[in-house]
């Protein structure tokens, strides 16, 4: 039979796709002439386009190359996108309510489609995100990519990093259990440690019914308001913020271009690739993988949910989520106003000065340059690498009743109680925590400019080693203290002294005290936990009228 | 020419431009002021629905000499009886608030999040908490029962051990 019309041949899946691209349709929507895939067309397809005109249309080479950036920033966005969607999800079947919260998050586990896996998803990325946001920080170090003009985006970056961090502590009292109600007791109550602002810190003039901890809680306890305050800041007033603060950063990171080595003469323009599609599809390919393994993770492994909030029975250990346990560990040394609002306040505020007091002001910048910058690598590094260590001391040494459990000890176990601690009186510890300053700060002006390293590390070894001696002689000591003190003066004569007479004395002086102070405090914390955790010392300055107890 | 520029003040002598330009300054400066101390104020609620701060213990006798958790649970309270009396301890680490655990075997309160240890009176012995538990109210009713209030509350030595917060018993 002859069909009165002639069938088209099939189009091959090229055809095809030439068709829909140059259709009238897609052409509306994506906007431009027909695609020849000239540079215009790919140029015109990133500024055309609302989403990905945030990036320039053409870019410089090193900015396509993964090992650069790892795609770390684009991965904490992403993973925000993921939370926003699954967040929402998950808010068609949560209510609010002390009643009722506990029982929506059993019905997500075990009634509703999909509930469990949503969950699993958020929580994941949730952590995820946190991570990826700290690697992301460490990149931006270890490239220089925050000096000059890009200063100013280093400390959105900061404050990202504590929304971030506030955004995954709002969260955790959503579901109503144990662990979420005892972290926000303890995260609120160091708060209420603050002074002025809180009833039980130092300089209080507020009261229990008044201050910022009763604002926070909407009340004396953790309850009915404060688990609907927690959702309101979680789901609207936090994440609003964090938008608001992206925007700014993303349009500041494009505003000062992609960092990247410095644009030399020969770098001519054809050295720069088309931004489509050599860098968005890089950026999906990075999406998809960072999909794949939230996804992977969420099925092999459910989001953990404890037993239903009680509010008089504490978990025994009872433990942060891991980003906070470096916090928790920090908070057994000292007065809680100090670990819980003196130190990380000072830990932000000394990340957001990194790009001002950094004395390397334009080197290194667009690579991988820690050895150029051995001031600011030093002392980054050895930060984060504190921090982490903190974290793991928190997370696989502390077991029940807060007692150090080594990883193959059983929590069974009952460990005998601590051994009673003591403080030093007032006036040795004015006396050493005013001299371990002074001397601190004059010891690097002191010491002659010209010293060998091998031979200064080795001599100071000695030195060292011979201090303990001396001690353990003198005082009879255990050798876990002789240990402890080889250890921590040794850390404290290379990074306190022969670290910054090398790379320090010769800096303005402002520079040189601000920088200074910051590294004394930072050993000076770890210095103390030694001085506890091998010494039974509770406080080395205790002033209890200011509760300035440290 | 000097006569066709206008003069500033040919309106209202008494004010000027730059008194006027002040006050309206001053007045959206006290606005945006009021308006964040308004908020700030919103927040605080007035009312709260939490549970009530007293409850009945029972019979001193009830109690053996030493340390009872009976009430731990609901009322997050350890009733302690020694020789000269009885006190209620407000089970609340003074440290950042968790609930510590009794141990019997070692004569001690251990608190689970950061490792405080007190003794039976409250003091402190190891970890990081900053001061003595703090003890809630306490006095005998005329029927013998114990009424404990745990919206009164003092940690400090001396002022510990007044009648308000301590019931003698021959």
């Amino acid at each position: 039979m002859k069909l009165p019309f002639q069938i088209p041949p099939i189009p091959t899946f090229e055809e095809a796709k030439k068709m829909v691209i140059d259709s009238q349709i897609w052409r509306s929507i994506f906007r431009g002439g027909v695609w020849k895939d000239t540079p215009r067309d790919r140029a015109q397809h990133i500024l055309g386009n609302v989403w990905l005109h945030l990036h320039p249309s053409r870019v410089r080479k090193h900015v396509i190359d993964w090992k650069y950036t790892l795609g770390l920033g684009g991965l904490s966005f992403f993973l925000f996108l993921i939370l926003t969607v699954t967040g929402v999800l998950l808010m068609f079947y949560y209510r609010p309510s002390v009643e009722l919260a506990y029982r929506d998050m059993k019905d997500l586990e075990y009634a509703v489609s999909l509930g469990s896996f949503l969950r699993a998803m958020h929580r994941w990325s949730a952590h995820a995100m946190v991570l990826i946001v700290i690697l992301h920080m460490i990149r931006v170090f270890l490239t220089g990519s925050y000096k000059t003009p890009r200063e100013f985006n280093w400390v959105i970056g900061v404050i990202l990093l504590v929304v971030t961090l506030f955004l995954s502590f709002t969260g955790y009292l959503l579901p109503w259990d144990q662990l979420a109600l005892w972290a926000v007791t303890v995260g609120t109550n160091m708060a209420s440690a603050s002074p002025m602002l809180g009833a039980e810190g130092p300089f209080a003039i507020l009261g229990r019914s008044n201050d910022v901890r009763f604002v926070l809680l909407g009340g004396t306890a953790v309850g009915a308001n404060t688990l609907l305050r927690f959702y309101v800041l979680h789901c609207v007033f936090v994440p609003l913020i964090a938008g608001a603060l992206m925007m700014l950063h993303f349009w500041r990171v494009r505003k000062d271009m992609l960092s990247g080595p410095p644009i030399t003469p020969q770098e001519l323009p054809h050295d720069k690739v088309d931004a489509w599609p050599h860098l968005v599809v890089r950026e999906y390919l990075a999406a998809i993988g960072c999909m794949i393994f939230i996804t992977v993770w969420s099925i092999l492994q459910n989001a953990p949910l404890e037993e239903i909030a009680n509010p008089t029975v504490t978990p025994n250990p009872s433990k942060a989520p891991w980003y906070f346990l470096g916090l928790q560990e920090l908070l057994v040394y000292f007065d809680p106003w100090i670990a819980g609002v003196v130190l990380p306040t000072l830990i932000m505020v000394g990340l957001m000065a990194i790009p001002y007091i950094d004395p390397d002001k334009n080197k290194g910048v667009g690579r991988y340059s820690i050895k150029e910058r051995p001031l600011a690598s030093t002392y980054f590094l050895f930060g984060c690498a504190m921090w982490f260590v903190l974290i793991f001391i928190g997370t696989v040494l502390r077991g029940p009743n807060w007692d150090i459990y080594m990883p193959w000890e059983s929590w069974t176990i009952h460990k005998a109680p601590p051994p009673p601690t003591w403080s030093l009186p007032l006036w040795a510890g004015l006396l050493t925590v005013g001299g371990y300053f002074a001397v601190g700060m004059a010891l690097p002006l002191l010491m002659k400019a010209d010293f060998e390293w091998k031979k200064a590390l080795r001599n100071g070894l000695l030195v060292v080693v011979g201090i303990a001696c001396i001690a353990k002689l003198g005082a009879n000591l255990h050798w876990e203290q002789m240990i402890w003190i080889i250890l921590f003066l040794y850390m404290y004569y290379i990074l306190g002294v022969l670290v910054p007479r090398r790379h320090l004395v010769n800096q303005p002086k402002q520079r040189y005290f601000i920088t200074m102070i910051l590294v004394l405090m930072m050993m000076g914390v770890l210095m103390k936990m030694g001085v506890r955790l091998g010494f039974h010392v509770k406080y080395v300055l205790t002033l209890p009228q200011f509760q300035l107890n440290i | 020419m000097a006569e066709t520029v206008p003069q500033a003040n040919t309106v209202n002598p008494e004010i000027s431009r730059r008194s006027f330009l002040k006050l309206g300054w001053g007045a959206l400066l006290g606005f945006f002021a009021s308006s964040t101390g308004a908020t700030l104020r919103f927040i605080f609620p007035n009312v709260l629905y939490e549970p009530p701060q007293t409850f009945k213990a029972g019979h001193p006798d009830e109690y053996p000499m030493g340390v009872s958790t009976k009430w731990t649970k609901e009322q997050r309270v350890w009733i302690v009886r020694n020789e000269a009396g009885i006190y209620a301890l407000w089970a609340r680490c003074t440290h950042l608030g968790c609930t510590p655990n009794w141990f019997q075997a070692e004569n001690r309160f251990r608190c689970p999040c950061h490792g405080s240890n007190y003794t039976t009176q409250g003091d402190v012995i190891a970890g990081p908490a900053p001061k003595p538990l703090y003890r809630c109210g306490i006095r005998l009713l005329a029927s013998g029962e114990i009424l404990i209030d745990k919206s009164v509350l003092e940690g400090r030595p001396v002022l510990r051990e007044k009648d308000q917060f301590f019931v003698k018993l021959a």
